[in-house]
């Protein structure tokens, strides 16, 4: 933006002064609303979509002016980045007006979607109104792949017409795959892919089991040997593994069950109104339906977050914590309780650790 | 018209935010976005946004800065005069 005279900072900058800020002074600036958990596609190891046409599940989702109410109350709480995503959030037919009440009040907008129900008018608005950036998760190059994992004939061309809409009209786009069997073999040629087209690329290797605790997703999980292969085949990613465990490692700062910004920074909103500390954590939730943010934010969330294990809890001790992503809320999915280790991660941690000559301090 | 003489009011393609202790400008509409900055605002430069209501003539802004912030009229003419202009650049503010 060009106003050398209003004091214009680097985003970067700008990020990290006012998270300090907001840690300190509890202020909700990060947020996300899953529009619905319906979905056009079938993907294998999601851990939320539903049938598009359930119409129970429909009629439990939040109505338009409820998250309108929703929007407003969040707002004036301080949030300032807001993820909208799903499920598929394009599904709702009322996506485009709540999308642009999102915009009007001031939110930093991410969009994550599969990309394969954008059409022109659509990518018209986002162009006229951009977000800061819409995320498409491509899960292979070729059609084969791609549908093999969300089981839907045609999806891969819808897809591919999704992302050629955004790019023609210069929406900001990344690209992201989860990384599973079923893919492994064209992950580097989806990189490729979106370095050829010239946006940004990232892929995540570890799949949780659904909400419901399903187990299904884990089907498609890489190895952990196959997770760490992958860490090292990419020059940029072990740089920036070692730049983290650099600041982070060592045994938790604190006692507490959460160690991370959920529910001081961070918050989530499900589709029926079920606001939570994060998108993982969910066994503990406040109902917006029938009382504000505000009260789930002040009252309900500082005793949440200030749990403390209530056994012998073995992460809450480990050096390489900030190395693994074991959280509460992925044990809670995995396990059905809060602390026991998720094997599967800690497989994970203690490789990577090994693979990068990664000491316990 | 004489500048001290105009009434800008606050377009729709921008939202003033106030979040901890910053005033951050957020765009709505297509070119005024840009990930890469973001505008925030000085204490002054908030106050005068606030000001701005499609009523008040410049004059009237100018003559709250001075009473409100240790500046000369002078030296608050002038950087009003620049502020507005800028803003007036990034459409957050329109004649009228």
């Amino acid at each position: 933006m060009e106003c050398p005279h209003i004091p214009s900072i680097s985003y970067a900058q700008f990020s990290e002064r006012l998270h300090k800020q907001v840690i300190a002074q509890r202020i909700p600036i990060q947020g996300s609303l899953e529009l619905t958990f319906r979905c056009n596609l079938r993907c294998v190891h999601c851990y939320c979509n539903l049938p598009l046409n359930n119409r129970d599940v429909i009629s439990k989702e939040l109505k338009t002016g409820e998250i309108f109410n929703i929007f407003d109350q969040i707002a004036e709480a301080g949030c300032l980045w807001l993820l909208l995503t799903g499920g598929e959030p394009l599904v709702r037919k009322d996506f485009l007006e709540i999308y642009a009440y999102a915009k009007k009040k001031g939110f930093l907008i991410s969009l994550f979607t599969n990309g394969t129900l954008i059409t022109p008018k659509i990518a018209d608005y986002l162009a006229e109104s951009p977000p800061s950036e819409v995320e498409i998760t491509l899960y292979g190059v070729t059609k084969e792949t791609y549908e093999k994992v969300t089981g839907i004939p045609g999806s891969f061309k819808r897809c591919q017409k999704g992302i050629e809409l955004l790019l023609a009209r210069k929406i900001p786009l990344r690209l992201k795959t989860m990384a599973m069997t079923l893919n492994l073999n064209e992950l580097s040629n989806i990189k490729e892919y979106a370095e050829d087209l010239g946006v940004k690329f990232r892929y995540d290797p570890e799949l949780n089991p659904r909400l419901d605790h399903s187990k299904t997703p884990c089907n498609f999980r890489l190895s952990p040997e196959e997770v760490v292969k992958l860490d090292l085949a990419d020059e940029k990613r072990v740089k920036e593994w070692r730049e983290f465990c650099e600041k982070f490692l060592g045994p938790p700062q604190s006692n507490n069950l959460y160690l991370c910004g959920a529910g001081v920074s961070l918050f989530h909103i499900d589709p029926y109104g079920q606001l939570s500390v994060c998108m993982m954590s969910r066994y503990q939730n406040y109902d917006l339906q029938h009382g504000s943010f505000h009260k789930g934010w002040s009252n309900f969330f500082p005793q949440f977050i200030a749990q403390k294990p209530k056994s012998d809890y073995k992460c809450g001790q480990c050096g390489f914590i900030a190395l693994c992503s074991q959280c509460p809320g992925w044990a809670w999915v995995e396990n059905g309780d809060l602390e026991t280790p998720v094997e599967y991660l800690c497989q994970i941690t203690h490789l990577r650790a090994e693979a990068f000559n990664i000491k316990k301090l | 018209m004489d500048f001290l003489d105009k009434v800008y009011k606050k377009s729709d393609s921008i939202v003033f935010r106030k979040i901890a202790d910053e005033f951050i400008l957020v765009p709505i509409r297509q070119n005024v976005g840009d990930l890469e900055s973001i505008c925030t605002l000085n204490d002054v430069a908030a106050r005068i946004w606030e000001l701005i209501d499609g009523k008040r003539k410049v004059r009237e802004i100018k003559d709250k800065i001075v009473e409100e912030f240790e500046v000369a009229p002078e030296e608050a003419e002038k950087d009003l005069m620049e502020y507005l202009q800028q803003l007036e650049g990034i459409e957050a503010i329109i004649e009228g």
